[in-house]
């Protein structure tokens, strides 16, 4: 078989990462750039940089909320999917469970549907029904994180199946008889080798939170404000503060960055060969 | 005490009841051999035994102990799996140490077993290792060694060498069985290989569709098997069997085949006119002059001895002989068949007579 020219590729990939990239850096030159030099002249090099739009951001007490809130509420909603979802998947795989196919495509159909359709419902629920006293979790990065598992939690479960399908249950058998309990199952043996999967999900799952707008603009109002909401926040009858809403994107982009570096090492497949025969 | 007491045991999945009344009686330190053919119910017993599966009725006992709604972890036993069943993400001294470790051992002690158990297995320069780096017998030593640390009362095998080659298998074996000659552990052990069963057990349990058809020493149930069943599952090639009526020649029992061919019967007391199912194993059929004529198909050399293919009117019949053969298949040869070898069942119902 004839051999096909390493440069070709080289150059093909080189292409596909800088169309890939370009955005990024096109984004983070607006932020970088005075307010007046953005719609002079596009010049795609950087030959000053200044740093006003950043400092502002980070003076900028709300946003730095906003910011927490988005954390808080994306982490919080991530780990709890991950969790509830691994757990629903180790029932799905191992437990002769009644119904159980249907259990599956009922909690998928939930995410097939457009999040509008679940708008006034939620809103209803969060601010007229899910009340204690004077607590309402309308606003609260508790009713958020329990909102987007609405939509996060069907997928935690459609990506997790097929990793906690992968693991054989000999596995769990021979834990079983070695004298570990059910618990112990679950966290000494299926848990570390579901971990390329649970990485995924995680990251996935974060993401989808992280970068959510339509049910954060409705359902919050000060306390759990986040930041994809507080980008609209530039947009006025006055104008566009495009150059800050850059450097917000940027700072939106950097966790996305960190979380994904965190876990990438976990994205690897293989981990269960040697399991069994091979 | 490690023996293991099996009453009338049953089994339904649902409405289908795939287990019918199992009674076995195995003695501390004895190395059962559960066999049959696939579906026959050997692994479900098995694991009923080690708790991984429940039982619909009966009683199991381990340790004169009644274990039925025991958890696996609570009743003393050590398995080993089909597919070893080991965890990737542990090394080998990790996935041996890993029922010591469950059971709170301090480390110490867990090193000091891990290391013998490696001794007794030779996989001490591999400790470290992890499963993926290891070849499919070391993998299998490494799953025994698992079962061996932990001293259960009560090792239970399941088809352990299936995934191996065949000259493999044959080490592995002699390892499994030098194993229990030196722990003396008692063992049940699942297989499909006939082979397997007759060279390991002290004690075979033929196993047939949920129900024990026949429990015995190896040679007795080579030997006398009760049934057909028995007859044709136990042996290497199968017992050839050929229908005709019990009949006197010459003084003589015989049972004669519908062709009219006599084939010769010795201190079996059948009365005439009974129709019977004469079974003859290959290895007692010698070639030679006064014998009954077989159309030769296929020789089978294999060095030590000739496995000859052929039929006795119409009806396969197999010869296994020491002597090589240089004649051409498609020719008409004697075959001599040692009468006090041969087995008679039942037409109708199957039993031995």
């Amino acid at each position: 078989m004839k051999r096909s020219n390493p440069w070709l590729a080289v150059a093909l990939w080189t292409l596909i990462s800088f169309l890939t990239l370009f955005p990024i850096y096109w984004l983070f030159v607006i932020s970088v750039k005075p307010a007046v030099d953005l719609f002079s002249t596009p010049d795609v090099l950087l030959t000053s940089i200044d740093w006003q739009n950043y400092i502002k951001v980070m003076n900028d007490s709300t946003l730095r909320g906003y910011m927490m809130n988005s954390l808080i509420i994306s982490t919080g909603n991530a780990v709890l999917v991950t969790t509830l979802g691994f757990l629903a998947c180790y029932a799905l795989t191992r437990f002769d469970l009644a119904g159980k196919e249907s259990v599956f495509f009922w909690t998928i159909t939930n995410r097939m549907a457009p999040p509008a359709v679940f708008l006034l419902p939620l809103y209803l629920l969060l601010t007229q029904v899910y009340v204690i006293g004077d607590f309402k979790l309308a606003d609260t990065h508790l009713g958020m994180i329990l909102v987007y598992c609405t939509f996060n939690l069907p997928f935690a479960i459609w990506t997790l199946r097929p990793t906690l399908d992968g693991i054989p249950k000999e596995l769990d058998e021979a834990a079983f008889v070695d004298g570990a309990s059910a618990w112990q199952v679950i966290s000494v043996v299926i848990f570390p080798l579901a971990r390329p999967g649970l990485a995924v999900t995680l990251i996935l799952t974060w993401v989808f939170a992280w970068n959510e707008y339509l049910l954060a603009a409705t359902l919050t109002n000060f306390n759990a404000r986040t930041l994809t909401t507080g980008l609209s926040e530039y947009v006025t009858t006055t104008g566009t503060e495009w150059g800050i809403m850059a450097a917000i994107s940027v700072f939106t982009l950097i966790p996305a960055l960190i979380v994904f570096g965190m876990v990438q090492k976990h994205i690897v497949a293989g981990l269960t060969f040697g399991a069994v025969k091979g | 005490m490690g023996n293991v007491q099996i009453k009338g045991v049953t089994k339904s999945y649902g409405g289908v009841r795939v287990m019918h009344g199992v009674d076995v009686e195995i003695e501390d330190g004895e190395f059962v051999v559960l066999v049959g053919p696939s579906g026959c119910g050997k692994s479900t017993l098995l694991r009923m035994i080690a708790g991984l599966e429940e039982i619909s009725g009966g009683q199991i006992s381990i340790g004169g102990r009644v274990v039925n709604d025991i958890p696996p972890k609570e009743r003393d036993i050590a398995m080993v799996f089909q597919s070893y069943a080991l965890y990737p993400h542990k090394t080998v001294a990790e996935n041996m140490g890993f029922p010591l470790l469950m059971a709170k051992r301090p480390k110490a002690e867990i090193a000091e077993k891990v290391n013998r158990a490696a001794e007794i297995l030779d996989l001490t320069k591999y400790l470290d290792r992890y499963p993926k780096q290891l070849s499919g017998g070391q993998r299998q030593r490494v799953a025994m060694g698992r079962a061996i640390v932990r001293d259960p009362q009560v090792f239970l095998f399941d088809e352990p060498l299936s995934n191996l080659d065949a000259k493999l298998r044959v080490t592995m074996r002699v390892e499994i069985k030098e194993l229990h000659q030196r722990l003396k552990t008692t063992t049940v052990y699942v297989t499909h290989d006939q082979i397997e069963a007759m060279t390991m057990a002290n004690k075979i349990v033929v196993m047939r569709d949920g129900r024990v058809e026949q429990i015995g020493r190896p040679l007795d149930l080579y030997d006398r098997p009760v049934n057909l069943f028995v007859a044709g599952f136990i042996g290497s090639p199968a017992m050839n069997f050929l229908q005709g009526k019990v009949a006197t020649r010459d003084g003589r029992q015989v049972v004669l085949t519908d062709q009219g061919i006599a084939l010769p019967l010795d201190g079996v007391q059948v009365e005439d006119g009974r129709a019977v199912t004469y079974g003859i194993r290959p290895e007692h059929i010698t070639i030679g002059e006064g014998g009954i004529p077989v159309d030769v198909s296929v020789f089978e050399p294999t060095g030590s001895e000739t496995l000859i293919f052929g039929r006795v009117g119409g009806v396969p019949i197999d010869a296994l002989v020491r002597e090589r053969i240089e004649e051409e298949p498609g020719k008409t040869m004697s075959f001599r068949l040692d009468p006090r070898k041969a087995h008679v069942f039942d037409q109708v119902t199957g039993q031995r007579l």
